[in-house]
């Protein structure tokens, strides 16, 4: 069965996704399916059924001239569409997730980097070592970021060039989204939690003026804090990289050019009033961060700072229905 | 046993679908297994022929499709039911199909006289 829809797939895979042409493909496959299901209660086997359906199927000509689809079809066959093919569509797959993990470490690297200044400042230990410690987490960064990002570069191709890929390999990668969605929401959730709550400890060492072994617990609060915030953004970048591949494979197919590969598993891109809005909206969240961070390293009140984030997400919402077009 | 060229019978197609829609409303399937039956496997028509067929005489009103589940398999199905004006059309063809006939049948000679057409000549 798989194998005959691949084929009417590939069949109507040129051909643009009109409503003539949507319902010739529903009514040919209805066709198709009725007769394999037939043939198997005949007790033929899975591949003489198939063969069977193939070889009666017909020829496309025969109904592009009657659909009207005729001059369609000749006038998109003049934009060559790089196809992407299942092997190189799993090759990216893998390449991307072990590109998300080291993004991932090398931003947690980033923001972990003041723990060994903390330490040191906490336990008399000579400064030089949270210097060294700072400077080999942002080195070890930053050989991360290059690296990675050099591994990528040959897939370029898929932003610049104009791609598709078949139905099967689609149904391969929407699998693939569906399995990683349920890992992708609990990292986003714990991720986001863990950066809201990463004051609490800190504010009840505060509190609790606690010291252990005569170490001062109070300047440990700061590293904890970090080390929270860092897991905490690790979990929602890595999760965030890995669903964004699938969805831009997703994307390489779309309405106007492709009827047989198109899968609708992608939310409609929002569209602003606007090009102003569409940039103010496109930054907000970084400039919220930004004004977050530089707020809170430089007064140090974090147990008032994160007030931020719900304001933010009230304007957020106010300025979205202010700003999208309908 | 030759088989038919598919350029001979594409004008016959319409009488022959038309002829089953008579009976009761019918879908895709049924109707090329109909048509399978009825010649004895001598003519099997193709998807795409069927749903050209299909498409066209529905521009031209001699069909009508609707969407049903007749045999309450749970699985809608695109039905297509003849018009009266297909039915006149039907009519048609038929008596055009006689008068090809009739007039085809004045140069067709019988098989064990195929030779013997040579020694008149």
């Amino acid at each position: 069965m798989e194998a005959i829809r691949n084929y009417l797939e590939t069949m109507f895979a040129n051909l643009p996704n009109t409503p003539e042409v949507l319902r010739a493909k529903n009514e040919l496959w209805q066709m198709m399916e009725d007769k394999y299901n037939e043939l198997i209660a005949e007790g033929k086997s899975d591949n003489e059924a198939v063969g069977t359906v193939i070889a009666e199927f017909g020829n496309l000509d025969e109904i592009s001239e009657d659909l009207g689809i005729w001059n369609v079809v000749s006038k998109t066959q003049d934009i060559t569409r790089r196809k992407v093919t299942m092997e190189e569509v799993k090759r990216y797959l893998h390449e991307s997730s072990n590109y998300a993990y080291k993004l991932a470490l090398g931003v947690f690297l980033c923001i972990s980097s003041p723990v060994g200044a903390i330490i040191s400042d906490a336990t008399n230990i000579s400064d030089a070592f949270g210097i060294l410690f700072l400077m080999s987490f942002i080195a070890a960064a930053v050989v991360l970021f290059v690296h990675s990002s050099i591994t990528m570069h040959r897939w370029d191709f898929l932003k610049q060039e104009l791609c598709t890929i078949d139905f099967a390999t689609t149904n391969y990668i929407n699998d693939q989204k569906e399995r990683y969605s349920s890992t992708y929401a609990l990292l986003m959730t714990v991720g986001i939690v863990l950066c809201v709550v990463s004051f609490v400890p800190a504010a009840i060492i505060d509190e609790l003026d606690l010291s252990f072994y005569g170490f001062d617990m109070d300047d440990m609060s700061g590293m904890i804090l970090l080390v929270l915030v860092a897991i905490g953004v690790f979990m929602i970048i890595l999760s965030y990289t890995i669903n964004n591949t699938y969805v831009n494979l997703l994307k390489l197919n779309n309405a106007s050019t492709v009827s047989g590969n198109y899968v609708s598993s992608q939310h409609p891109e929002t569209k602003y009033i606007s090009p102003a809005a569409a940039t103010v909206m496109s930054v907000y969240w970084q400039t919220i961060t930004c004004v977050y961070l530089m707020w809170s390293f430089l007064t140090f009140n974090w147990h008032y700072t994160w007030i931020i984030w719900p304001i933010a997400g009230i304007i957020n919402g106010v300025l979205n229905s202010a700003f999208k077009k309908q | 046993m030759n088989s038919i060229s598919s350029d001979v019978i594409r004008g016959y197609n319409d009488t022959i679908i038309l002829f089953l829609l008579l009976q009761h409303p019918s879908y895709g399937y049924e109707i090329s297994k109909q048509i399978k039956t009825l010649t004895e496997e001598k003519y099997i028509i193709k998807e795409t022929t069927l749903y050209s067929a299909f498409t066209r005489m529905e521009k031209n009103g001699y069909i009508e499709s609707f969407s049903s589940d007749k045999e309450g398999s749970g699985k809608r199905r695109t039905y297509y039911r003849i018009t009266d004006y297909g039915r006149q059309y039907y009519k048609d063809k038929c008596s055009e199909w006689n008068l090809t006939k009739e007039v085809i049948e004045n140069f067709i000679l019988k098989e064990d006289n195929y030779g013997s057409n040579q020694e008149l000549s």
